[in-house]
């Protein structure tokens, strides 16, 4: 593998990526302000045997986890047969009662799926977590892309790399797979959300309509656009990038703005496709993501490709009597947490913070996961003119339209503090390109 | 012309006027700055009663530093590049991350310009970011409508600014023209009374200023 002299163009397809506005928002001490998102031009390759290993895997994975939200929704088949207990479904915040019953256009919940990985030291591939409800990043690699291509063409033209800029193709045809009929929205909710850039970027490149709630209305049964002149136009698909409980005031949070009054109800009629399912987040709670490898023999009668990492869920005794002896082993996720929030590693605890979060652990034990410390393989970035190693992981982008699709890429971030886990760019990490090899 | 919505609207037609206020006013404030240097000192308070703008400086200086880079001063240069840019952002899916890569290098430049021991010669790359960005949105933006409503919100600042700085008949009967033959070729509910009556004003052998400005501020309803 060549990977050329791309390396040495960092800090000029930084500059591009200021120039065209790569950035995200970010709120501190009450104040808006926009970041950049640094990028190391060192990519993650990903060769084409390991990546079709993924694909099947994260395929087989979202499958399972559409139909553990239909069932959910629906017959609740897998708390009757006592695969997952009631008390992770009806006590998830993530579970929403609006959504009993109710079968969105052509029966598809986890529209697009955004699904957290890491490789370890041993190349294993473990999952660290689902995120089914508004997972955001892709856009931030396809134009990347475009970038490393323009600053090193030999690299593109010397190695055999899958294009990734077909992210906004993917995206349309899983929009339009769903669409009742009528026009395809990005509903986002202002310029001062954290992920901005990305709404604006991806209806660029899709050709959707990027809206506020205020430019939607629903009237005799349908959604429609407002255009400037006060005609209504019919929108039949809505990617929205609010989450659930500001979609709809007259359902979820009554002091919503940014929502649309009625669009559940007409959602709730089949009349429009609202991309995620409202609801997804019963699936992607950090307490259920223990359970999804019984969900694919349950759901698929097959054994999981990917695994979990090794989880432990101190609702059960013997779960935490394993976590009480090894605690300074473990990592431990408050599951009502995102974000690289809400995540202690036993380790670095005072002997104070351990006793106060013991007694926490016990009193509120389904709050809680604790995992194996996972000793990631380290990626190398360029630091200044050197080459050092950090963590990082990699979120894959699955899209559900006519059936699973797996974007051939992937946002992998990193972290840039060399002693942190914490990848996530609200916590001043970057990011890289994702190579998959097509030979 | 496609579909757009009323918020779209508005803010492109901002975004043409923010774009045009900062390139005219800083190639004024240049003129005004270069009298400031040798000839006469207080040439700034000229300059804010033409524009009309309250003259809350307190010298040469203080104006220079205030009026150019000063955010929390709402008639800055660089409050009025923030107004095109907030505008801006919110279009990309209308013109375009090339096109609106110029405004966000105008801001940076702006920036680089306030930190800069010259930061008047800076400014010519804020100067030229803006000339790129209307360049390119005329090259690249497929939309004829969104095109024009960012080119009438550019002619209509343009010609409010020139009337207030009473610049020549023919450059306002020029500016005049410009739009008028622009203005119904977008979806921009105007008033043909004040159009009309721009016309009239323009050709007039009195000009009257004023009342210009006034059928300029009235004419997109």
């Amino acid at each position: 593998m060549e990977e050329m002299d791309l390396y040495r163009h960092t800090d000029t397809i930084n500059e591009l990526l200021a120039r065209y506005g790569v950035k995200f928002g970010i709120y501190k001490n009450n104040e808006f302000r926009e970041q950049l998102f640094p990028f190391d031009a060192i990519p993650r390759i990903i060769t084409a045997s390991e990546f079709e290993y993924l694909e099947k895997g994260l395929k087989q994975r979202v499958m399972a986890l559409n139909a553990f939200i239909k069932d959910i929704y629906g017959d609740k088949l897998i708390l009757r047969d006592k695969v997952v207990p009631e008390e992770f479904i009806f006590a998830s915040s993530g579970y929403l009662a609006q959504c009993e019953g109710i079968l969105p256009p052509k029966g598809v919940y986890t529209h697009i799926s955004g699904i957290d990985l890491v490789q370890g030291k041993d190349r294993q591939w473990y999952i660290l977590e689902d995120n089914l409800r508004v997972p955001s990043g892709a856009s931030y690699p396809m134009i990347a892309r475009n970038l490393c291509r323009r600053s090193s063409p030999l690299t593109f033209q010397q190695n055999h790399i899958e294009d990734n800029r077909n992210y906004a193709e993917l995206l349309r045809r899983t929009m339009d797979h769903v669409n009742t009929g009528g026009h395809t929205v990005i509903l986002t909710p202002g310029r001062y959300n954290a992920a901005y850039f990305e709404h604006s970027y991806l209806a660029e490149m899709t050709g959707a309509h990027l809206v506020t709630g205020s430019q939607l209305v629903v009237k005799n049964d349908h959604l429609y656009f407002i255009d400037y002149s006060g005609k209504l136009e019919p929108v039949g698909a809505v990617y929205r990038r609010i989450s659930d409980e500001y979609l709809d005031p007259m359902t979820f949070n009554r002091e919503s703005v940014i929502g649309i009054p009625h669009i559940y109800d007409i959602y709730r009629k089949g009349n429009v496709a609202l991309l995620n399912a409202p609801g997804n987040g019963v699936a992607d709670d950090k307490g259920i993501y223990y359970f999804v490898p019984k969900m694919i023999r349950y759901y698929l009668d097959e054994d999981p490709i990917l695994q979990n990492a090794p989880t432990y869920l101190p609702y059960y005794k013997e779960d935490m009597s394993y976590v009480l002896e090894h605690f300074d082993h473990l990592v431990l996720k408050d599951v009502a947490e995102a974000g690289g929030y809400g995540v202690v590693f036993g380790s670095k605890m005072t002997a104070e913070e351990k006793e106060h979060f013991l007694c926490l652990l016990k009193k509120e034990p389904r709050r809680f996961i604790a995992q194996e410390v996972i000793d990631f393989l380290d990626l190398d970035i360029m630091d200044d003119d050197k080459m050092v190693p950090r963590k990082a992981d990699l979120r894959a982008f699955v899209l559900l339209g006519d059936g699973p699709m797996v974007w051939k890429s992937g946002l992998t971030r990193f972290s840039r503090n060399p002693d942190s886990f914490i990848v996530n760019s609200s916590q001043g990490g970057g990011f890289k390109d994702t190579w998959v090899l097509s030979q | 012309m496609g579909i757009i919505s009323i918020e779209n609207t508005d803010r492109l037609f901002w975004l043409g006027r923010y774009s045009e206020r900062v390139y005219t006013t800083i190639r004024l404030f240049s003129v005004s700055y270069d009298d400031m240097i040798d000839t006469y000192a207080n040439s700034y308070q000229d300059f804010c009663s033409r524009l009309d703008i309250p003259n809350i400086y307190q010298g040469k200086e203080h104006f220079i530093q205030c009026y150019c880079f000063d955010g929390t001063n709402p008639d800055s240069i660089y409050s009025n590049l923030m107004r095109a840019y907030d505008n801006g952002i919110t279009l990309r899916e209308e013109i375009g991350s090339e096109s609106l890569s110029y405004i966000q290098l105008a801001v940076y430049e702006m920036n680089k310009a306030k930190l800069s021991s010259a930061p008047l010669i800076e400014l010519q790359r804020v100067l030229d970011n803006l000339l790129a960005f209307w360049g390119i949105a005329d090259d690249s933006i497929d939309s004829e409508n969104v095109r024009n409503i960012i080119k009438v919100g550019k002619r209509i600042e343009r010609l409010d600014l020139y009337a207030r700085l009473q610049m020549s008949p023919e450059e306002l009967h020029r500016e005049v023209a410009r739009l008028s033959g622009r203005l119904p070729r977008t979806n921009l509910k105007y008033s043909a009374v004040q159009l009309d009556s721009l016309r009239t004003l323009v050709q007039q052998p009195e000009i009257n200023y004023r009342d210009i400005v006034f059928s300029a501020e009235h004419l997109i309803v």
